[in-house]
């Protein structure tokens, strides 16, 4: 249907004029000097060399915008960044060009209590916004683990533990400030809960992956901090009974604030990692519970008696603040866990997602396929909404264990499509999954492509990224 | 000679009888909910599966004719009304449960299934399809997902957006497309959240997954009673603010609970300006818990009286009167209209207030009955329409609530959707660039502007019309080639 995606490399005149002119403009907030470029030209997946001519340091939607028409109009890329935490290649400059940075648009620029909503801008950090509005008695849930930023996580759809109770950065923003290609600013989505007048454009820049344009404010869901957060552990002999044990809790309707899976192998590099004491190398599942106490309390009796059918050990609670950090800290480290297990390894991460009726099932195959490989894994994952990710660890220097590294990543991914699911449920697509969304979507990719032509003629917002060029 | 070969080419790909031609078989099509608008199609079809879908979609995009999708008929702002140039689409042949995945809860079902079937079918499990518009009993899921639909618990439980997995589309030009995945998230642009909502505009549905929610234990309703609406549309604020997200937060004013109370004798206090109507739903703990703590703060909120249903039996009464507070308004009112406006909750006493001043300004009365958790207005406009100029006033007053509501940083329709009815509203909620978006993407979708012509999305000239932005600024129109729908 639609034709290809081109961009050519600028040539050195333009580049050197735009850097030129945005020295002029910008001053010390423009900077071309390696060390910043470099830090710029990769998140924290696997390192991909390319790096931008320049990166920038706006302060304001106008800004920004000047910055995005200049570009345009000298057809020289720009690339968004925000804390540089994402996995899959999005920041790496493909064709050079220019980086604009959100860290200095830092401003929660409002927030109404009776509404559970907020406003700010791109770059400030969830945890930043959580200390903000920490007075208000309400608290922003996204937590993808890393501390990124709002418009990264806008931009990649981002989700993360919590998913499962309050759902990804899709469900949770109301509207956005975007600054498309031809430099004009547009505000997308009201303060209203819900609004059935035209398109969902918001929700078309939510996980654009800046190449619709950039993202500079968000509009957020709030939620009113729970009464009671109570975290607690199980460990289990076999995995398919830590599995089985989420899907019977997702099915009765256990409104689980978090429900993670950690296999015996992530376990073990956790305990060595962060130092957990009184656990064994066992298939564990991380759980916490919100609400009211004797809400709570009643969650918990649910679960008990589920996990005791499927051969659970007792709990290990964590209710004070310090030992829950401790445990979550412990669980959002589990890629370094892994790589600190594996010395002078290198390791990538698959991030299947799939019903949970085809949870256990997903789980088992891609067990097989590690086994099969003879390489160290770890299997880690968000189960309660059927994500998990398997962490894939090599020797760089080895062709052979690369190879097999490759190949059971690419089964992996195989086996979650074949079950209904997807092979990136958080991390996006950037430039490591441009073939997964050819395999999973056909003649939708077309559709996508036309609408990224029509937003964005010039191809000049991250170019190369989220949709296959052809 | 252009149009016999359309209706042979439709004949060879659809059973006769699916086939409609003559004025008394299109005569049933010539309107949806907004009966005031009315047309005849140049023809109906009711396809039977996805591939005669297909097939109708490639012949009237060879012929470019346009084509108007219709579900149960029940949407309120005019969105299946026919064109005479167009072909209407009925999914009234596609009402088939596909499957169901009781441990994974979903289902996939036909455009044309009810919502309320959903539910049915699914009970057995202890699942539920969340959304429930008010004519659940009649909608469909396809007209659902056109409107982005929601109802009484969409606060606690979303719209449909947040209740859809994926969707197996027919474009314009006959291709079929996946949207979204079983999964919690899927690659790419998120272009089945653009196809949730959009009216029929960018393409046909033809599967739906949806997400089931398992029933809860057990719900209970506290009825409060506010001395003045606005002390009621503070108290919504006071209960959210308070961290409750009750399942389901109504609220009816005074004359809305009398033209109610008349007719299905639901028990409310007719002394009181106002009635708020909170639902609780969860386990027996989690239930005494929150109407504990929503009675306090009604209380503080200055409630005047509040009672709490005591069975099931108590509860379905409470909500029957809300449920059927449109028909009762028909009771007291030769004509209603009925508006969608939604709004931050926080101005709803400011919004209600003003409502209040309208009504004495046009002359009409007005019935107050919403989803007031989201902000979701429902004004019924009562007029007569024999009376000359009752009707304009109606429109008039109706036109300025909308308004009211994008000034205070709301939208035209929370759940009712555009069509033709708020068209001109459009143009004071988005400014030319939204809507130039809006028609790039239509353009990416169906370049042609094939799909539920002049619908949904004004065109800037109609804008311009309507007076309320300004083209022109010494500067040509943009995008002044783009089609007209």
């Amino acid at each position: 249907m639609s034709s290809a995606l081109v961009f050519e490399r600028p040539t050195e005149h333009a580049v050197a004029t735009t850097v030129d002119a945005l020295k002029k403009s910008y001053g010390d907030r423009a900077v071309t000097t390696h060390a910043i470029r470099e830090q710029h030209s990769h998140g924290e997946g696997m390192q991909d060399a390319g790096m931008p001519d320049v990166v920038v340091f706006p302060e304001t939607n106008e800004e920004v915008a000047s910055i995005v028409k200049f570009c345009n109009q000298a057809r020289i890329p720009v690339i968004a960044f925000g804390t540089g935490t994402s996995l899959e290649g999005h920041l790496k400059a493909l064709y050079g060009g220019v980086c604009i940075d959100m860290s200095r648009m830092t401003k929660v620029l409002e927030t109404n209590i009776e509404d559970l909503d907020c406003r700010v801008q791109a770059g400030v950090t969830r945890e930043q916004l959580n200390t903000e509005i920490r007075h208000t008695g309400l608290f922003f849930p996204i937590d993808p683990g890393a501390n990124a930023s709002i418009g990264g996580m806008s931009a990649t759809r981002a989700s993360g533990t919590n998913a499962v109770r309050y759902g990804t950065m899709r469900d949770n923003i109301l509207g956005l400030t975007v600054v498309t290609p031809d430099g004009r600013i547009i505000k997308t989505g009201t303060r209203a809960r819900k609004s059935s007048a035209g398109y969902d454009l918001t929700r078309l820049y939510v996980g654009s992956e800046g190449t619709l344009g950039i993202i500079t404010e968000i509009q957020l869901k709030l939620y009113g901090v729970p009464e009671r957060i109570s975290a607690a552990v199980c460990q289990f002999d076999e995995l398919p009974n830590a599995v089985n044990t989420v899907i019977t809790a997702m099915q009765m309707g256990i409104p689980m604030a978090r429900i993670e899976l950690l296999d015996s192998v992530q376990m073990d590099a956790c305990i060595k990692y962060s130092k957990l004491e009184g656990f064994a190398a066992k298939p564990t599942l991380f759980m916490e519970f919100h609400g009211t106490d004797a809400y709570v309390a009643e969650q918990i009796e649910q679960m008990k008696s589920i996990t005791g059918d499927f051969g659970g050990s007792d709990y290990r609670f964590a209710d004070k603040q310090e030992d829950r950090t401790k445990l979550w800290k412990a669980r959002h480290d589990a890629y370094w866990a892994g790589m600190a297990y594996t010395p002078g390894k290198q390791a990538f991460a698959t991030d299947s997602c799939v019903p949970i009726s085809r949870l256990a099932d997903c789980i088992a195959a891609a067990k097989a396929e590690v086994d099969k490989s003879g390489l160290v894994c770890m299997i880690v994952g968000h189960v309660g909404d059927g994500n998990f990710h398997v962490q894939i660890t090599f020797d760089p220097n080895d062709k052979d264990e690369r190879a097999r590294a490759d190949r059971v990543a690419e089964r992996i991914a195989h086996i979650a499509i074949e079950m209904g699911g997807t092979c990136t449920g958080e991390h996006g697509i950037g430039i490591h999954k441009l073939d997964a969304l050819k395999a999973e979507h056909g003649e939708a990719v077309d559709v996508m492509r036309t609408i990224k032509k029509a937003l964005d003629p010039n191809n000049v917002m991250n170019p190369g990224k989220t949709i296959p060029m052809r | 000679m252009k149009a016999p070969s359309l209706f042979e080419e439709l004949a060879n790909v659809l059973p006769r009888e699916n086939l409609k031609i003559a004025e008394e078989d299109l005569r049933p099509y010539e309107c949806d909910g907004l009966s005031m608008y009315r047309a005849l199609p140049k023809c109906v079809v009711l396809p039977e599966d996805e591939k005669q879908i297909a097939e109708v979609m490639r012949i009237c995009h060879a012929h470019r004719v346009s084509v108007i999708a219709r579900g149960a008929g029940t949407g309120l702002s005019g969105g299946a009304m026919p064109d005479p140039n167009s072909v209407v689409l009925s999914t009234a042949k596609m009402m088939k449960i596909i499957d169901i995945d009781p441990l994974a809860c979903m289902a996939r079902v036909q455009p044309g299934v009810r919502n309320l079937a959903i539910s049915e079918a699914v009970s057995q499990y202890g699942l539920y399809y969340a959304p429930d518009p008010s004519s659940q009993i009649a909608c469909t899921i396809g007209g659902n997902v056109a409107e982005n639909s929601g109802g009484v618990h969409c606060l606690k439980y979303g719209l449909t957006i947040h209740n859809v997995k994926k969707l197996r589309v027919v474009l314009m030009n006959g291709e079929i497309v996946t949207l979204g995945s079983d999964g919690l998230d899927s690659l790419g642009y998120d272009l089945m959240a653009l196809m949730i909502g959009s009216e029929g505009l960018l393409g046909i549905v033809t599967e739906v997954t949806v997400k089931l929610t398992p029933k809860p234990k057990l719900a209970q309703v506290a009825m409060a009673s506010f001395a003045s609406v606005e002390t009621a549309g503070a108290a919504v604020g006071e209960i959210i603010a308070a961290g409750i997200i009750p399942g389901g937060l109504e609220m009816m004013d005074k004359i809305a609970t009398e033209a109610v109370e008349g007719f299905v004798h639901a028990g409310y206090d007719l002394n009181a300006a106002a009635i708020l109507l909170c639902e609780s739903d969860g386990t027996p703990e989690e239930v005494a818990d929150e109407i504990a703590r929503v009675s306090d703060v009604l209380r503080n909120a200055g409630a005047t009286d509040i009672k709490i249903s005591e069975n099931e039996e108590q509860r379905a009464r409470y909500w029957s009167g809300r449920k059927n507070a449109f028909p009762a308004t028909g009771r007291i009112s030769p004509d209603y209209y009925c508006m969608d406006g939604t709004i931050p909750r926080r101005e709803l006493p400011r919004v209600l207030n003003e409502i209040e001043r309208l009504s004495a300004k046009y002359n009409l009365r007005c019935a107050n009955v919403f989803h007031a958790g989201d902000g979701n207005l429902h004004p019924l406009i009562m007029f007569d329409a024999n009376v000359p100029g009752e009707l304009q006033r109606a429109e008039d007053f109706g036109a300025e609530i909308l308004e009211l509501c994008v000034e205070v940083g709301g939208t035209i329709t929370g759940e009712h959707g555009v069509g033709i009815e708020k068209i001109n509203q459009m143009c004071v909620q988005f400014s030319p660039k939204e809507l130039t978006r809006m028609h790039e993407i239509k353009h990416a979708f169906d370049e042609h502007a094939l799909l539920n012509p002049g619908k949904a999305v004004p065109t800037l000239h109609r804008c311009a019309e309507f007076g309320k932005m300004k083209v022109s600024q010494g500067k040509p129109m943009p995008f002044a080639d783009l089609e007209r729908f």
